[in-house]
């Protein structure tokens, strides 16, 4: 009969222990922000879309070689000056997996990753691209664009 | 036969109060998404309007436009008029229900001198409404569901009809208007034996209700769906609509027969009731937002065997104080 | 559910069925893609059978034909909430079919590391567990908030917030940034407390004794024959740990203890989850203080030519262990790669588990289990 009472006594003071957690959460400051009119700042490593410099690649191919996806295929001509001169640099953004293997093996930081990460589309056209356009991220250009 | 001044007072004060229920269910479910979101550390609604008063609305709007679709196989009248049956006896409830007092005329569309009992009878028909959800729906999780409903609805009728027979016995009647003036010198929450009946309200009212930790009937995450599967559109929005004014209407009379109705001082005597109607609703969201499930079994058994032996204990030692 | 007025001879006369309701592929509380067919009498489960595979991305036949670092963002995406764990068991595989050895500085970055992320794990086994018991979505709220911190500390120091990508054959892809030990350390407080108060919201409280004692008892000897690990395990009473028992890396230099449960019931898993929060906090503080300077790569040459061979590593995931077992015939692609999943054993034991409970009880079983079905498909 007393374990009866001592059940209900123990039960209601957890309880009360539980409302007083969250009560004293209502007291804190709210962790959310409101994108997309705030957005936070994104640090320095941090993987984004791949970019290119062309004038600093030198076609040594490593990047498409180590790509775990195969993303990139580039393709290049001989001038009549005996140098090499980037065609095409196409990058299917549908395939990379943003695991920065192309930024870490570049020789000359040519290819690196750029802070993009708002990349939704309606159009499949959109998300495979060639880096050598000048327009190529027009599409979601932001700030945080370096 | 009535005369035409007394018609038109009854449409006047008919259209007042379902006019107050409509934006009272907008503003409660405004309420609740802001209580949960600042419980859970975040923000809730900010775009809508400022800090999203207007979110309902556009809610609302989003209902309305929805298309209302019948599945086949569904039982034609029964799956039609359960909505209705869900939503009217909460707001028939409206009539006994003193909001407050101007000049000494109380603000109670009808006082009926059975005015708790009429109450509790008619909110015992909602469960009609669940039960004609999930039998017409054809589906066996919805009927699975409703019958879980109707049994913990049941269950939990008793120990909130003994409370509030506690409630009776000290005040001397079954009006609601005596009920508060019996408090004008001190609120019935303050007493001992109205204090623990104060609690088995609070719980039997989740219960009625269907909140957390009683929720089951609408639990997400497990295998039923819950009774208001098949429902979409306006008829979804009925069924919210009645839940949440089932929640003021529990409220409501837990604020008339426990904390003292209208009364206060300094403000008028409508803030009064809204502030303490308010309060207990925030009370509940409270622990919607704190607590886990519990289980069918769990339920009926604490149903059963805490709450009803407690109340009858309750209901003893109040007779007997009262003889005293 | 004791025996009742259900069960006696009066219902014998009446014609009851059973029926299968399917916990499809597609629900908010099967963690995942997992396909539950459970067979019901009234309320209680008569058979429950599991279908998987919904998330099968054959990553063992496509690591024929990737180079040993190439394969390393695959990992990430096993077991897709505990990512630095997986790294670090596949390249302290690789490491041992090479048989190179790594910097001290590396070992403690790793260490530190994986503890963090071993927090951020059992974070969310525990949000989504008392999500599924109903508690809707405050403490899952809560439990995130404190994974953010987490992963922000991730993101500073390789760049990405969920797949990580950062231990390599040799070492760790970047060292440490400047003034990450600051925030280690500060957060290492900062959880602390909110442990505290989590466990406070759950660990007394009635609604959730009731829900969770008694319920999912697993026994010693049946845990160790469906080779269940992790905190599974040490909730019925086993004491292992891999890294207490057969130490890797520089866990035989910290002070920590190995929290075992009594009953195996599912109240028993969350407090080991809770405690083993608490267990990995303390390693991250000792590891802090005592971090040595150095290189944290090893040379290793561009691409990874092991000799002929095989090597099997097993790691202490924060589901279990997870195995990778490699062979090698000396080219720079491995010839066969296995993976053993830590939630592929651990699954195995829900269907004896609930054979006799309530259909409410199914979830908390599966809940408690805490599994990822990317572990399991593969």
């Amino acid at each position: 009969m007393i374990r009866y009472f001592i059940n209900i006594i123990t039960g209601a003071w957890s309880l009360i222990i539980g409302l007083m957690v969250t009560f004293k959460n209502t007291l804190r400051r709210g962790v959310t922000i409101q994108y997309p009119t705030q957005k936070l700042p994104m640090t320095d490593r941090f993987r984004g879309l791949v970019d290119l410099r062309a004038e600093k690649c030198i076609k040594c191919y490593q990047c498409a070689k180590i790509c775990p996806t195969g993303c990139l295929s580039i393709t290049h001509k001989e001038t009549p000056e005996k140098k090499k001169e980037l065609v095409t640099f196409k990058y299917n953004m549908e395939l990379c997996c943003f695991c920065g293997f192309c930024d870490q093996i570049c020789p000359t930081q040519a290819i690196y990753m750029s802070k993009i990460y708002e990349i939704a589309t309606y159009d499949h056209e959109k998300l495979r691209i060639d880096l050598l356009d000048s327009e190529k991220y027009s599409e979601w250009l932001n700030p945080n664009v370096k | 036969m009535i005369s035409v001044l007394t018609f038109i007072i009854m449409i006047i004060v008919g259209a007042t109060v379902l006019g107050f229920i409509a934006v009272s269910a907008m503003f409660l479910i405004w309420w609740e998404r802001k209580v949960s979101a600042h419980i859970q550390t975040r923000y809730g609604p900010m775009r809508v309007g400022w800090h999203g008063v207007l979110q309902s609305v556009a809610d609302v709007v989003k209902l309305l436009l929805k298309e209302d679709i019948m599945p086949a196989g569904v039982d034609k009248w029964i799956w039609w008029f359960a909505p209705f049956f869900a939503v009217v006896p909460s707001v028939m409830v409206f009539v006994c229900v003193p909001f407050g007092n101007i000049f000494g005329i109380t603000l109670i569309p009808a006082d009926l001198n059975i005015g708790i009992l009429y109450i509790l009878a008619i909110t015992s028909v909602c469960i009609l409404g669940i039960f004609m959800a999930g039998w017409g729906s054809n589906n066996k999780y919805s009927l699975l569901g409703a019958m879980r409903s109707a049994a913990q609805m049941i269950s939990y009728e008793i120990p909130l009809i003994l409370s509030i027979i506690t409630v009776v016995m000290f005040a001397g009647s079954l009006s609601m208007q005596k009920i508060v003036e019996a408090q004008s010198k001190l609120w019935f929450i303050f007493q001992p034996n109205l204090a623990i009946a104060f609690l088995i309200y609070l719980i039997s009212a989740l219960a009625e209700t269907n909140r957390v930790p009683f929720d089951i009937p609408e639990a997400e995450s497990e295998l039923v769906a819950g009774f208001h599967t098949e429902y979409s559109g306006m008829k979804f929005a009925m069924f919210f609509l009645g839940e949440y004014t089932n929640l003021f209407i529990v409220s409501a009379i837990a604020a008339t027969l426990f904390l003292g109705g209208w009364q206060g001082p300094f403000l008028p005597p409508v803030v009064w009731f809204l502030i303490k109607t308010y309060g207990i609703i925030t009370l509940m969201m409270w622990f919607r937002w704190t607590f886990a499930r519990v289980r069918v079994d769990q339920l009926m058994g604490f149903s059963w065997k805490v709450l009803t032996p407690i109340s009858f204990a309750n209901l003893a030692v109040a007779g007997w104080a009262l003889l005293k | 559910m004791t025996k009742g007025i259900m069960e006696t001879k009066i219902n014998d006369n009446i014609h009851t069925e059973e029926f299968f309701v399917n916990l499809g592929p597609q629900h908010p509380s099967t963690h995942g893609v997992l396909y539950l067919e459970a067979k019901l009498d009234g309320e209680i489960i008569v058979d429950c059978a599991t279908h998987i595979g919904y998330l099968h991305r054959s990553m063992e036949k496509i690591a024929e034909n990737r180079t040993y670092t190439q394969f390393i963002p695959f990992t990430d995406r096993l077991d897709y909430v505990a990512s630095m764990n997986n790294n670090l068991a596949y390249v302290m595989a690789v490491e041992k079919l090479m048989k190179t050895e790594i910097t001290e500085r590396a070992k403690y970055i790793r260490v530190i590391i994986a503890e963090l992320n071993r927090v951020a794990s059992h974070l969310v086994g525990i949000g989504t567990f008392v999500q599924d018991l109903g508690a809707f979505a405050t403490p899952l709220f809560y439990a995130f908030r404190e994974r953010e911190k987490i992963v922000e500390i991730f993101d500073e120091v390789c760049g990405n917030r969920l797949t990580y990508n950062y231990m390599r054959a040799g070492g760790v892809q970047f060292d440490l940034p400047a003034g990450i030990d600051a925030k280690i350390k500060e957060f290492v407080g900062y959880m602390r407390t909110r442990t505290d108060e989590l466990e406070g919201l759950f660990t007394k409280n009635v609604i959730f004794l009731a829900r969770t004692k008694g319920i999912g008892v697993l026994p010693k000897d049946m845990a160790i024959n469906y080779s269940v690990t992790g905190p599974n395990l040490r909730g019925s009473g086993v004491k292992w740990d891999l890294r207490k028992d057969e130490p890797y890396l520089v866990y035989d230099k910290f002070n920590f203890d190995v929290p075992t449960g009594d009953n195996g019931d599912a109240w028993d898993r969350y407090k080991v989850r809770i405690e083993e929060i608490r267990q990995s906090l303390r390693i991250i503080e000792q590891a802090i203080g005592g971090i040595p300077e150095g290189d944290p790569t090893v040379k290793v040459g561009r691409i990874l030519r092991p000799e002929a061979g095989e090597a099997y590593f097993r790691a202490e995931n924060p589901r279990g262990e997870l195995g990778f077992y490699i062979v090698s015939d000396g080219s720079p692609y491995p010839c066969r790669l296995k993976i053993r999943g830590p939630s592929f054993s651990n699954l195995a034991v829900l269907t004896p588990l609930v054979k006799g409970v309530k259909v409410a009880d199914l979830i908390c079983i599966l809940g408690s289990l805490d599994i990822v079905m990317g572990e399991i498909d593969r």
